[in-house]
């Protein structure tokens, strides 16, 4: 497998805030990463590191490249769309398609064009003209055109509708992902991803506390809910949170076995949300 | 590279369109201007037999000459006037918009360097703006020189003579084109400076420009008695070392029309190898290339969320 981003002790502080603070990880080819994190977390300003839009301490290469010093390089093989509101509103749809083409060599105005024609995008229309979610849909076009190894999504759904949003993602697996293909995203709505994710990172701090394959989820962690005496015997078995719900306890484990935890209680693999939260209260401990 | 540039000058003509509405508006204001004076002296119906006479009869090549060049010379002197406030606005919205409206990080997301992107906004400001003036100026010469040789035609007087014959038509485009194309050159530094203050400021573009240019002169009488910023950046507009002479008022006195019609050549009072060899002009572009270097790097460098 071939690495798409390398990070090896990654830092970027602002005075004596660490907004990324000693990061390692990395992104193969081929995958779809969601970076989930709270407000303030280091999310963007890891994201921005990637594109090359901010200089950071510590080793990053992102296909091959420094992000920071060879921006233009990296920019033909990686799209991003940093949040919702961004394509200028003087501008027309035509105009965004000409101006794209003639910059952006691996851009087909075809198939920009193509994805256009099904949706209620006018192509003479300018860009302040349209809805919100118009406007995100166009921009989806545009990125989906361009033939790029790396795609990376800042909350590219905020303010939209369910629908837009269910849309978005679903133009976005189908007409979009393939193996060579690798997508960065990072969004607060996460139960909404957690179906297309192939991979996951939690950050809080600018510190990552958890990377891992979804797949590898369900072995790692489970979510029983019991009470009374089986309660307090699980507890014994360290759970790393445990909350209330309809009057049972719902506790969460760790690299502890099923088999372990059988007959304790009614037993399942835990909710992206839930793992988050339970992590980062964890960290805050 | 190139073909970067030229998508990105283009990009600017279609996000100010001040750039061309500007001289329209400018080249309809002198029309109608024209329009009007001409159907006011069609009233004097008398006196305008008398002047048409005198300019066909006894008025020389050179005064007619003078006679139109003067009409030339005002109407391209007000372009530069509204050229110049245009590049002003041009240059403090077209790095300070993209961020307000955020759009930069979109722009931000193609392949293209901060410093293509700044570049294309300079050669705007000092090549495509200035050039764009030119256009209107030649267009609004035409114009209005085929409303006059009709009105003129119609009240009985020979156009070919009075007004085709009698103006140096590439004569005054020429000295227009040099001129303006000059004037963005001479005035780069402070293009310049207005990129860098659209890249850098937070708010309030207009007052961050100008509060330095006022306070500065004014501190440096207070304190040391001195005029020296004054001098050197206050008065560049009126040292351009373009002109043999400054004295424009002499230019159009009666006496110099009869030295003869090659004293009313426009070209022949500006001097390009005396503009292109001054210190003054080289020390401006090189002020210019370090705010042009500065609004780069701001533009790279600061964190825009």
């Amino acid at each position: 497998m071939t690495s798409v981003v390398d990070a090896r002790g990654v830092s970027k502080h602002f005075g004596a805030v660490r907004a990324v603070d000693d990061v390692s990880f990395q992104i193969e080819q081929g995958k779809i990463l969601g970076l989930i994190g709270p407000n303030g977390a280091g999310k963007t300003t890891l994201l921005k590191a990637v594109l090359g839009l901010t200089d950071c301490k510590g080793e990053l290469s992102v296909l091959g490249l420094d992000p920071f010093r060879q921006r233009k390089e990296l920019l033909k093989n990686i799209c991003f769309i940093a949040d919702v509101a961004v394509l200028p509103r003087w501008i027309k749809v035509t105009q965004l398609l000409e101006f794209v083409e003639s910059v952006h060599p691996n851009f087909s105005r075809k198939r920009a064009e193509g994805f256009l024609s099904q949706t209620k995008v006018r192509s003479d229309a300018k860009v302040r003209e349209l809805s919100k979610g118009m406007v995100v849909q166009l921009h989806l076009s545009i990125i989906m055109a361009i033939d790029a190894k790396l795609l990376v999504l800042d909350e590219p759904t905020l303010g939209l509708d369910i629908i837009f949003r269910k849309e978005f993602y679903s133009n976005l697996l189908n007409d979009y992902f393939d193996e060579k293909r690798t997508i960065l995203i990072t969004t607060h709505q996460v139960e909404e991803i957690e179906n297309l994710l192939t991979d996951i990172m939690f950050i809080n701090d600018g510190k990552i506390l958890l990377d891992s394959p979804m797949e590898s989820l369900a072995e790692s962690y489970v979510e029983l809910r019991t009470s009374g005496e089986d309660a307090v015997k699980a507890r014994g078995l360290g759970p790393i949170a445990e909350h209330e719900m309809f009057g049972k306890a719902v506790l969460l484990f760790e690299g502890v076995s099923r088999e372990n935890l059988e007959g304790l209680g009614e037993l399942r693999t835990p909710s992206v949300a839930d793992l988050f939260v339970a992590k980062v209260k964890g960290a805050r401990k | 590279m190139i073909g970067n540039q030229l998508a990105l000058i283009k990009r600017e003509l279609w996000e100010h369109r001040s750039i061309y509405v500007t001289p329209l508006a400018v080249a309809s204001i002198v029309t109608l201007s024209v329009l009007a004076m001409l159907v006011f002296a069609s009233g004097f119906a008398k006196e305008l037999d008398l002047a048409i006479f005198g300019a066909s009869n006894i008025a020389g090549e050179g005064e007619r000459r003078a006679a139109l060049t003067a009409f030339f010379v005002g109407t391209s002197w007000l372009f530069l006037v509204a050229l110049a406030i245009l590049t002003v606005f041009y240059c403090l919205d077209c790095l300070y918009g993209e961020r307000k409206d955020k759009s930069i990080l979109f722009w931000r997301s193609l392949p293209i360097t901060d410093a293509e992107t700044v570049i294309s906004k300079l050669i705007t400001a000092i090549v495509i703006i200035p050039i764009v003036a030119v256009i209107g100026i030649v267009a609004t010469h035409i114009v209005n020189l085929i409303i006059t040789s009709l009105w003129v035609s119609m009240k009985g007087g020979d156009a070919g003579l009075l007004i085709w014959g009698s103006v140096p038509i590439f004569d005054n485009w020429m000295a227009a084109f040099i001129v303006v194309l000059a004037s963005g050159i001479w005035m780069s530094p402070f293009i310049a400076w207005f990129l860098f203050v659209s890249a850098w400021t937070k708010r309030a573009p207009l007052l961050m420009a100008f509060m330095p240019l006022i306070l500065i002169p004014l501190l440096e009488w207070i304190f040391l008695r001195t005029r020296f910023f004054a001098t050197a950046v206050l008065d560049r507009g009126d040292a351009i070392p373009l002109f043999r002479t400054l004295d424009f008022e002499s230019f159009f006195e009666e006496e110099r029309w009869r030295h003869g019609i090659d004293s009313i050549s426009l070209l022949g009072h500006l001097d390009v190898v005396q503009f292109l060899t001054s210190p003054s002009m080289w020390g401006g572009l090189l002020v210019c290339a370090l705010f042009v270097t500065a609004a780069i790097y701001v533009r790279r460098y600061r964190d825009e969320s």
